[in-house]
């Protein structure tokens, strides 16, 4: 393919990219050192925004449960989802239902699931969860403002939403194991977890790796699900990395706009840091390719 | 094709049925069951808000909750519709939905195809590009949108909020249509432009209907994360162009009639939703299967 082609088919998305992302990404950077507010023009104040947020109580804590939030969902998602997606591969005529029925907690939009789980936890909504908890231990859970209530809904919910997509796409990997591979192991001897462990795992790991990406970069800009599901989110230390943007840079007249926008910078950071076996891996083949 | 697909994912399988009958998969009842539940109970919060939504008020948030004994009422949704702009916000999401999806994947498509067939540096830092930007923090592109869109006027419109969800899914697509593209090989590029193609020609006739798993694919998730999208129109929006996600919240924390008005506005969101997650599942897994996740 030769250069101008390229361009005249990447154009239109090339400029939609740097219109739309790129410039609205220079100004949250050039915002970051200002002590700025919407619509006018702002003071340059160096790092000063920088050093807030690092020594901002509140962000240490958002930042703690966002990395919390963000490991115990990766590690449920990765095994939950692999064990599903193995017991759907094995079904005949009724995978079309099941699978319908599970990808409904993932095509519902995220705040419509965290509403309805909140009403199916919470005592003051009748909640049917709290009612059988009561009736077992005659205890009322507090999933409102008890900070580690709180916390095993919000990971409920979560896991629940992102579970069906990484189970979906576990499940199209698993189409690519060639049966022969299987058969090989058994007829070497192989038991079940030694097929799993050694053949199949294997076999997929380029899935897997993109699911725990995927799971990783959604679970750390966790911000939709709190809004219904903990509305005192900072005062119990559940507050994640967005929110405490939302709240400082938007929120009650958007006080601190420059600091939101540092924060988002430092995020951008620690999205890299994440991203960056796979940016590894990418330019690996771009070499092996040139 | 697409039932070719799913039957077959790979040449592999095809040799194999040829050779030597499939031994059939060992049915396990277990299994199934067990899968069985398991769905059943990720169901049960949408099952539960049904439930409340279609309660007389009085009981619908009672604690011990109220199983029985009631007559169900489709009040929530009469008072919805009279009291509130529901049918404006819910226009409001189609529309952006359904600009934004064909956009993205207008836009996207020669991009993808682009990328999957000019190897190199170039390449690699533009797809690592989409790749970054598919993982921004919302609020660093979004903040700034709400600023500019201030200034130009177009603050709470469709075409805005379009604009903006065309520009931060457009990355996804990309990833995902180029991986489909890469399958495809490039001998068919060659063949059709010897017999007097032009790329753009070539493009339109021989790639787009090969590709049709993978546009389908992508089109499915380009729809509903903009149909889901909530942080992007909160900001974006105010009154005029406010759809239902942004809506449903409004209505939180406030009286009980308007959260079942919440509840109800929740489940015609859904429906439609549920239908393609139904519908649409076989050609998701056929269509992952046969692009992206490779490797």
């Amino acid at each position: 393919m030769r250069g101008r082609e390229f361009s005249v088919l990447m154009g239109p998305s090339l400029l939609v990219m740097f219109g739309l992302l790129v410039v609205p990404l220079v100004r949250t950077i050039q915002w970051s050192f200002e002590n700025v507010q919407y619509g006018s023009p702002g003071d340059f104040v160096g790092l000063s925004n920088y050093a807030h947020a690092l020594t901002d109580p509140r962000f240490g804590r958002a930042l703690m449960f966002t990395l919390l939030l963000t490991v115990i969902v990766t590690a449920a998602i990765l095994v939950l989802g692999y064990l599903i997606a193995i017991g759907m591969n094995g079904l005949g005529k009724l995978r079309p239902v099941i699978l319908g029925a599970m990808l409904v907690a993932y095509v519902l939009p995220t705040i419509v699931g965290a509403v309805s789980f909140s009403w199916l936890f919470d005592q003051n909504f009748g909640g049917a969860v709290n009612w059988v908890i009561h009736a077992i231990t005659g205890q009322d859970v507090l999933w409102f403002t008890e900070t580690w209530a709180n916390r095993a809904m919000i990971i409920a919910h979560t896991v629940w939403h992102m579970l069906p997509f990484s189970m979906l796409m576990i499940l199209a990997g698993l189409q690519g194991v060639p049966n022969e591979l299987r058969e090989a192991a058994k007829i070497d001897g192989a038991n079940t977890p030694k097929t799993h462990l050694y053949i199949i795992i294997p076999t997929i790991r380029g899935v897997l790796g993109f699911v725990c990406l995927i799971t990783i970069m959604d679970v750390l800009r966790t911000f939709d699900n709190l809004i219904a599901l903990s509305p005192q989110a900072d005062a119990i230390g559940n507050e994640s990395i967005m929110l405490y943007v939302f709240d400082s840079a938007f929120r009650d007249g958007a006080q601190q706009l420059g600091l939101g926008s540092a924060i988002n910078v430092l995020s951008i950071f620690l999205i890299i840091i994440c991203l960056f076996p796979f940016i590894r891996g990418l330019l690996k083949e771009a070499k092996a390719k040139a | 094709m697409i039932a070719d697909t799913i039957k077959a994912p790979s040449g592999k399988a095809g040799v194999k049925i040829l050779t030597a009958p499939r031994p059939r998969k060992k049915k396990n009842p277990t299994a199934a069951i067990l899968l069985i539940i398991t769905a059943v109970v990720m169901l049960t919060p949408f099952i539960w808000t049904a439930l409340s939504v279609t309660k007389p008020t009085d009981v619908a948030f009672a604690n011990p909750p109220v199983l029985t004994g009631y007559a169900p009422t489709l009040e929530a949704f009469q008072n919805l519709w009279e009291t509130t702009y529901f049918a404006q916000y819910l226009v409001n999401t189609v529309v952006v939905a359904v600009i934004s999806t064909v956009v993205a994947l207008v836009i996207g498509l020669p991009a993808a195809y682009a990328l999957s067939r000019f190897p190199g540096y170039v390449s690699a830092i533009l797809l690592l590009l989409a790749l970054v930007f598919r993982s921004l923090p919302r609020f660093a592109v979004v903040l700034p949108m709400y600023e500019i869109s201030k200034s130009l006027g177009i603050y709470d419109t469709t075409f805005a909020l379009s604009a903006a969800l065309v520009a931060i899914n457009q990355p996804f697509t990309i990833w995902l249509l180029r991986n489909f593209f890469a399958d495809i090989p490039k001998e068919l590029d060659e063949a059709a432009m010897i017999d007097g193609c032009t790329r753009i020609g070539m493009l339109w006739r021989v790639m787009i209907p090969l590709m049709r798993p993978g546009i389908l694919t992508a089109g499915i998730f380009v729809f509903l994360f903009a149909f889901q999208e909530y942080l992007t129109a909160l900001i974006l929006t105010d009154t005029s162009s406010k759809t239902v996600p942004v809506f449903i919240t409004t209505q939180l924390g406030q009286t009980l009639p308007m959260l079942q008005q919440a509840g109800a506005a929740a489940m015609l969101l859904t429906l439609p939703v549920i239908a393609i997650s139904f519908i649409a599942q076989k050609y998701l897994v056929a269509g992952l299967s046969d692009g992206s996740v490779k490797g």
